[in-house]
């Protein structure tokens, strides 16, 4: 089994469009993380679903567990209006790291050893020219494990 | 010939990591390695020459301390203790721009400047964000303030740490020689800070409702981890301050109070051990090795007989070029490298001089490498932390914004500097 044959397509998002829309993207799409891609559908970078809420987390909380704790419960249950027009670009920053993908061709070991190693229930599946060809998900990964699972003897 | 190569190696080498245009890792790691691979330097040099090769009580005195502040972190007192400030200033712009700043420029000594900043600064953001007035002021004046404070003791600030290493200069050299002018600069600082940020302390009283609702108690959860830190972190500074009576390397006081305080908090190492900067170690250790590469091939020697001959025996020119030139160079560039660069040609300078006057050459490059630190807004790690904040947080600090404000401080704090050595030294 390869990647071409597990990968779905999925909404993805790019660095210009507001934090609000790419949250949004992916609670519509019940998405386990997103796509972030470049004006010629390259992946830039594949967020898991964790990594999205961080961006919709002000960055005066984000490593500071300790200020949250501090924060009233008024302010608290409103925190992400304060980066809402803020764009998926401007919360990433500067130093992003390499998106997580795979060549369609990538086996189904290949595809769950990255994802285990990357910690990311969602994977890039791209051409080779490097282009966003469809996405592969955590959901489709166990599902295929699951149809090939060797039948007990017993 | 070997000279001029690894002159160029190294010329090269600083432009980038002045400029930036590389990771500052990558290129002392090239550096050191064209300057070990050319023969420029021995690898036995390098690695077991304490003044010719890397300076291990350097690197393990930041890994010790770097171990010490990751567990510090954890505790949530610096949040603590800038949210029960920003409710007694009851939001008023001054008094809540001092206490910080007194935060900061107390913290600073003990723990490292960019830490210190990573602390109070996100605070400082939610408190400004709260009162709808501009966090930038008060963040330049932390890292101000930071910057100021570090030099007081050899902990304090890279530099320091450096020379006292080079100079075989103790904890309690520092506090007797280096805290009395770090307490009156700071003082002027913060009289003076009335005047430079006045434009800063316009604010609507309407909003200190939503100060005051933060709830600084809750920021400590482990109350048991914070007193035990604080004992342990006392300890470590008294074994700071007795390191030359007992003949123990500050390194060595460092790892020891590192351990201890593994030991008793019963933190996790790894979790621990991430919030150990390697980056910043390795970046040291490459620095040393490309300085190693100028003192072999004899570039700091023929410096230091030059600077020796041009000085003669006016010792006070020397140390006033030192103050100054000192403060200009680690303005423009990052001053723990211009530091590592430093220390061996200083050493030269030294060499024939009397001991009092040898500290006193010391003393001004300190001050001067250390205020230099507030020059301009890339002088020192924690003005570059503190722009990034900024920048993350939504409240953008531009270089000559940073700049404008530093350098009247640093010329300030350097005339001070000046003075001071020449009234206590010569």
């Amino acid at each position: 089994m390869q990647a071409r044959d597990i990968a779905v397509q999925v909404p993805t998002v790019t660095m210009n469009d507001p934090i609000a829309h790419a949250i949004q993207v992916m609670a519509l799409g019940r998405l386990p993380g997103l796509i972030v891609v470049d004006a010629e559908q390259r992946p830039r970078v594949v967020l898991p679903g964790t990594q999205v809420l961080k961006l919709a987390v002000p960055a005066a909380y984000q490593e500071d567990l300790a200020l949250t704790r501090a924060v009233d419960e008024a302010h608290a249950d409103v925190f992400w209006e304060e980066i809402s027009d803020m764009r998926v670009g401007e919360c990433l920053g500067t130093h992003t790291v390499r998106p997580v993908t795979v060549k369609a061709s990538s086996t189904l070991l290949e595809i769950a050893t990255l994802m285990a190693q990357q910690r990311s229930p969602l994977v890039a599946v791209v051409d080779d020219a490097g282009l966003l060809a469809g996405a592969v998900t955590l959901d489709r990964v166990l599902s295929a494990l699951a149809l090939t699972r060797p039948d007990s003897d017993d | 010939m070997s000279a001029v190569l690894a002159l160029v190696i190294f010329i090269v080498a600083f432009f980038f990591i002045a400029t930036e245009k590389v990771d500052k890792v990558k290129v002392v790691l090239v550096a050191a390695g064209l300057m070990t691979v050319l023969g420029l330097t021995s690898g036995g040099e390098v690695f077991f020459s304490e003044h010719e090769g890397i300076d291990w009580n350097v690197i393990f005195l930041l890994l010790g301390m770097m171990i010490v502040v990751g567990i510090i972190k954890g505790t949530g007192l610096f949040e603590y203790l800038a949210i029960w400030a920003a409710k007694k200033s009851k939001g008023r712009p001054y008094r809540l721009l001092v206490m910080l700043m007194a935060i900061t420029a107390v913290a600073s000594p003990f723990l490292d400047n960019v830490t210190t900043i990573m602390l109070v600064a996100p605070v400082t953001v939610v408190v400004c964000n709260r009162l709808r007035i501009p966090a930038q002021p008060y963040l330049i004046a932390e890292v101000l303030a930071s910057n100021i404070g570090g030099a007081a003791t050899l902990i304090g600030d890279p530099p320091n740490i450096i020379i006292a290493s080079r100079a075989g200069l103790t904890f309690n050299d520092f506090l007797v020689h280096m805290t009395p002018i770090v307490v009156i600069i700071f003082a002027t600082f913060v009289v003076m800070s009335r005047w430079i940020f006045r434009k800063a302390f316009k604010y609507d009283p309407r909003y200190v409702d939503e100060v005051m609702a933060l709830d600084e108690r809750k920021a400590i959860t482990d109350h048991r981890l914070l007193v035990r830190c604080l004992v342990v972190l006392g300890l470590i500074i008294v074994g700071f301050s007795l390191h030359s009576v007992f003949h123990v390397e500050p390194s060595i006081v460092a790892l020891v109070g590192a351990g201890v305080m593994l030991l008793v908090t019963k933190v996790e190492v790894n979790d621990v051990l991430k919030e150990v900067e390697w980056g910043v170690l390795v970046f040291f250790m490459g620095l040393f090795v490309m300085v190693s590469g100028l003192g072999h091939t004899g570039v700091i020697e023929n410096i230091g007989t030059w600077a020796a001959d041009a000085i003669g025996d006016n010792y006070f020119a020397a140390a006033t070029s030192l103050v100054f030139g000192s403060a200009v160079l680690g303005a423009f560039f990052d001053n723990i490298p211009y530091t590592a660069t430093m220390a061996p040609i200083v050493e030269g300078m030294a060499a024939g001089a009397d001991p009092a006057t040898a500290d006193a050459l010391w003393w001004s490059f300190a001050l001067g490498a250390d205020f230099g630190g507030n020059g301009t807004a890339v002088a020192a790690s924690a003005n570059v932390v503190a722009i990034g904040i900024a920048a993350r947080t939504g409240h953008p600090i531009s270089f000559w914004q940073f700049t404008r404000y530093g350098i009247g401080i640093t010329i300030v704090s350097t005339v001070m500097a000046w003075v001071y050595v020449a009234l206590r030294y010569f």
